[in-house]
């Protein structure tokens, strides 16, 4: 998805994995994005990209967490900048595509998910399957 | 002379502000050289969170809106 070093980068398949072994997922998108369609998951902080920077430091240290935004973009630059404030950059990793892929996928979701599956296209990465696949993508 | 970098991911309000940025150095007619950066691990190196930013002399001025063309000609001449 980008063409990057720094942030190690997983699909939402294997963000299951993740969140079967504990992790923590965080939503980087703003409230009322959340508001309308939200991740269904056991673990999950909302702290809006635009208020990042001030609460950045809810997250705990010690915990594997998956950065998670709309369509990867946003969470992506999150991640870098806990990588950058210090967080290990093995726990800490991006979930590409975002909720877009996610709802895609059938994985549980909050809300309304027409606002997603009316304005996403795939491409050749991580298409829906038909058999529930666990294998990445 | 100044150094000014615009830093965003490519969309309008990012190119809006580097346009902005240029009519602001013609109006000023400050000596400057400006940058673009959309790269997105040389924006994760600034920990570039919300975008654009506007950037002179590696000091981050404005971030996550428009810069106005006044507002740049301002802050060009501090």
């Amino acid at each position: 998805m980008s063409n990057q070093n720094l942030v190690k980068e997983i699909c939402p398949t294997t963000t299951q994995e993740w969140i079967k072994n504990g992790a923590l997922l965080v939503d980087v998108r703003e409230n009322d994005e959340v508001e309308v369609l939200a991740y269904d998951v056991p673990l999950i902080l909302n702290i809006p990209l635009s208020e990042f920077e001030n609460r950045f430091e809810e997250i705990p240290t010690e915990k594997d967490v998956v950065m998670v935004c709309r369509s990867g973009g946003r969470s992506l630059r999150a991640a870098g900048f806990l990588i950058n404030h210090g967080y290990n950059s093995e726990k800490v990793v991006n979930m590409q595509h975002g909720i877009n892929r996610w709802v895609e996928k059938g994985f549980p979701t909050k809300g309304d998910t027409s606002v997603v599956l009316g304005n996403t296209t795939s491409n050749s990465c991580c298409t829906p399957t038909s058999g529930g696949s666990t294998s990445c993508c | 002379m100044k150094n000014i970098k615009v830093l965003g991911t490519g969309c309008s309000k990012c190119n809006t502000t580097f346009q902005n940025v240029q009519e602001a150095i013609k109006r000023s007619g400050i000596e400057a050289e400006v940058t673009k950066i959309e790269d997105i691990e040389e924006l994760m190196n600034y920990n570039v969170l919300v975008t654009p930013v506007l950037m002179i002399d590696d000091k981050q001025l404005v971030k996550g809106r428009i810069a106005e063309v006044n507002e740049i000609v301002e802050l060009l001449k501090k």
